[in-house]
């Protein structure tokens, strides 16, 4: 049987505070097939971003594991963690989190930089300026290539994280909140580009959310409440 | 390996702030004035050591006793192989007054035993001949004339032949003409016979430094007076004080260019000076005197080998002396000059720690430009640690921004730096010709340009010390945001 493309066993994090130390995840477990959609659904506090940035490896849990495809990774080495987050995992946030100073086209290309040297990259650089484009024009923002951040729309800007995300070909999608930020028209028009894309490149999709349409729109549904999932169930 | 992010956004950071302009001008600034004051400074030092060496022997036996014999030592001397001459020198010190002021009172507050305004000199008594083998004395008089001429934008001086008189006897003496002696005695109403014909000079001459010219302007064989004292021997009981005055004749200016020489010392015949000091020549009983003896080196000859010559003359000499006396000294041009030297290097040496400091200032102003980016940047560090950024690649994106902002300005400067040293002298000429405002007062120095030496060794250790401390300064802020928790960035607002 092939593993969880990504999957989290007991996992606890605790934070602290002065001299108390307050927990945030008790003991989640959690596996995310390839191609799966998983809504992680709940209140705010919940700890569902804590999880996704402990899935994602921005975050080290207290205690407990996390696998990639098996694999035991929470304790490899801060480059090596660095480099499963650019090549396995894709974050996709609720505030676009775009550098403000690069274009749209830039800010994708710049995803592309992370594990390769200068030389590298410079030998790769016409081919890498392409894939952007092709992502960006697949994200329907071709005519917004040379526009910075601040000259998008929201939607528009989610749309160059998404294709920021989607660039290094990782398998797992980490979205926190991605429609926290847009009114309800855009939002659906995000949701419906990630879930299109979700089928076609077969990826499996975190998406933390306390909005029960969307959630409903995933396979299955993680309930989480004070740092424990309540339930875990398939959507029909 | 350097992520390829790290210098892409590093430079994108940069280009969107004006502030890192400040940091660049900053560097440039300081990389410029320590190229372009070390080079002034540089130039001068050299200058200086070149003038302090000029009125240098290139030995010299000093530290010895009372009443030593220049013939006693002389043999001992020439016979060391470093040895090409040497000539005997005498010092001691005096008061000189020109007869046309003689009665003109000299209160003991007019004596001003630094600039020698009072006509207080530290006499140098030589053997123009020998001293002529083995100092630049003959470069001395012309130099002057051209120092004057530059100072004065006309001749002053009438061409300076005292050094070139044929006859040796008339030349250790550096005796006037005959014909200009006996027109200043009948100028000055001293005795003279009626026609100048048969009349021969009689006055030793002395030579003045060009410096005194303001303050004892004199003509070619116009006598002064040489006032001197000295403690002597008396039986039983205290020593007593014998003056002494004898008529000489102004024999001209001369000029090293090692300003502390040339503003004390007056050069007079050695023959005089032993005379003043009771050994004069015609007393059989009379011993040739000094108090140092110059010597010129063979050309050529490494520090090693001089060394080495010093040792032995220092040997052969300190074995003729009596038992009872202390060490001699045989010092080399740069012993003789040391507190001098050692002053100047010093001063060159504060010189471009001030400078040194200005480009700390500089580095400051990088370190809080990159600070403040950081603190700017606080989420972009959140989101590239997000999208795959290594910590490493995080730090290296503003270690990079340091890199830039010292490597424009180390090339910014040296290249404004060498611009300015080239055109140093228009530049100053301009200005004081068009505004009237001398950024280098050429007159302060008697020189006729601005001395300027740009070491290409120092040109290079500057621009490098500029980007290294750029860059050491930038590893603060990139530690700083290498070691950022990328939740907490993420957070930020």
């Amino acid at each position: 049987m092939t593993p969880p493309v990504l999957a989290a066993s007991g996992i606890t994090k605790n934070y602290r505070l002065g001299k108390q130390s307050i927990p945030v995840l008790r003991g989640v477990d959690l596996a995310v097939q390839q191609g799966e959609i998983l809504a992680l659904l709940g209140a705010s506090g919940a700890g569902k971003s804590t999880l996704l940035h402990v899935l994602g490896l921005l975050d080290q849990p207290t205690t407990g594991e996390i696998l990639f495809d098996g694999e035991p990774v929470q304790n490899l080495p801060v480059r090596e963690r660095a480099r499963l987050r650019h090549s396995h995992t894709g974050f996709v946030f609720q505030f676009y989190h775009l550098i403000p100073e690069l274009t749209a086209l830039q800010n994708v290309m710049l995803a592309g930089m992370m594990t390769k040297s200068v030389l590298q990259y410079w030998a790769i650089r016409k081919q890498a300026r392409r894939e952007a484009t092709e992502i960006l024009e697949q994200v329907g923002l071709a005519d917004r290539l040379k526009h910075r951040p601040s000259e998008l729309s929201g939607g528009e800007r989610q749309r160059v994280a998404i294709a920021r995300a989607l660039l290094a070909r990782p398998r797992v999608i980490l979205a926190d909140e991605p429609t926290g930020n847009l009114d309800s028209t855009t939002a659906d028009g995000v949701v419906d580009l990630m879930f299109r894309i979700q089928k076609e490149r077969n990826l499996a999709f975190v998406l933390v959310t306390h909005d029960e349409d969307l959630a409903q729109r995933a396979d299955r549904i993680v309930r989480m409440k004070d740092g424990v999932v309540l339930s875990s169930a398939a959507v029909r | 390996m350097i992520p390829a992010f790290s210098p892409f956004l590093a430079v994108r950071y940069l280009l969107t702030r004006p502030i890192v302009a400040l940091g660049i001008v900053g560097v440039a600034f300081s990389v410029w004035a320590m190229l372009v004051v070390d080079a002034v400074f540089t130039g001068f030092v050299g200058d200086i050591r070149d003038d302090v060496q000029r009125s240098t022997a290139g030995l010299l036996v000093t530290d010895l006793p009372h009443e030593t014999s220049y013939e006693q030592l002389q043999a001992a001397i020439e016979a060391d192989p470093v040895v090409l001459h040497t000539a005997p020198r005498l010092r001691h010190y005096g008061m000189l007054q020109a007869l046309r002021e003689s009665r003109i009172p000299i209160a003991s507050s007019e004596v001003d035993f630094n600039h020698m305004e009072g006509g207080f000199a530290l006499l140098l008594g030589i053997d123009p001949a020998r001293e002529m083998q083995v100092t630049g004395l003959a470069t001395w008089l012309p130099r002057a004339e051209k120092v004057l001429e530059q100072k004065y934008g006309r001749p002053i001086l009438n061409p300076q032949t005292i050094l070139q008189e044929p006859d040796p006897e008339r030349l250790s003496l550096m005796k006037v003409p005959d014909a200009t002696e006996w027109t200043q005695r009948e100028r000055n109403g001293l005795p003279h016979p009626p026609t100048p014909e048969n009349f021969r000079s009689e006055w030793p001459g002395i030579l003045l430094s060009y410096r005194r010219l303001p303050i004892l302007p004199m003509r070619v064989g116009e006598p002064l007076d040489l006032l001197s004292a000295g403690f002597q021997p008396a039986g039983q009981g205290e020593p007593t004080v014998r003056t002494t005055k004898v008529a000489l004749a102004f024999a001209g200016y001369f000029a090293t260019g090692h300003r502390l020489f040339d503003e004390t010392t007056a050069i007079l015949p050695i023959e005089t000076l032993r005379a003043q000091l009771g050994q004069h020549i015609s007393d059989p009983g009379s011993i040739d005197i000094v108090t140092d003896i110059a010597i010129r080196p063979h050309d050529g000859l490494s520090k090693d080998e001089l060394r080495a010559g010093q040792l032995r003359i220092q040997a052969a000499v300190q074995k003729l002396l009596p038992p009872t006396s202390k060490p001699c000294s045989v010092l080399d041009w740069e012993q003789q000059n040391e507190v001098f030297l050692n002053a100047v290097a010093h001063e060159h040496s504060m010189m471009q720690f001030v400078l040194f400091v200005v480009m700390l200032v500089a580095a400051f102003v990088i370190y809080a430009t990159l600070h403040m980016m950081v603190v700017q940047k606080w989420k972009d560090i959140g989101i590239l640690a997000a999208i795959g950024g290594s910590p490493r690649g995080i730090g290296l994106v503003f270690l990079a921004g340091g890199l830039v902002i010292g490597t424009l300005g180390a090339i910014f400067g040296t290249g404004f730096g060498l611009l300015s040293v080239h055109y140093l002298n228009d530049v100053n000429d301009y200005l004081a010709r068009e505004f009237q405002v001398e950024l280098f007062p050429k007159s302060l120095f008697d020189l006729p340009r601005i001395p300027c030496r740009l070491e290409t060794s120092w040109a290079i250790e500057v621009a490098l010390g500029a980007i290294f401390l750029a860059l050491l300064v930038a590893f603060v802020p990139a530690r700083k945001a290498s070691r950022m928790n990328p939740v907490k960035a993420l957070s930020y607002e």
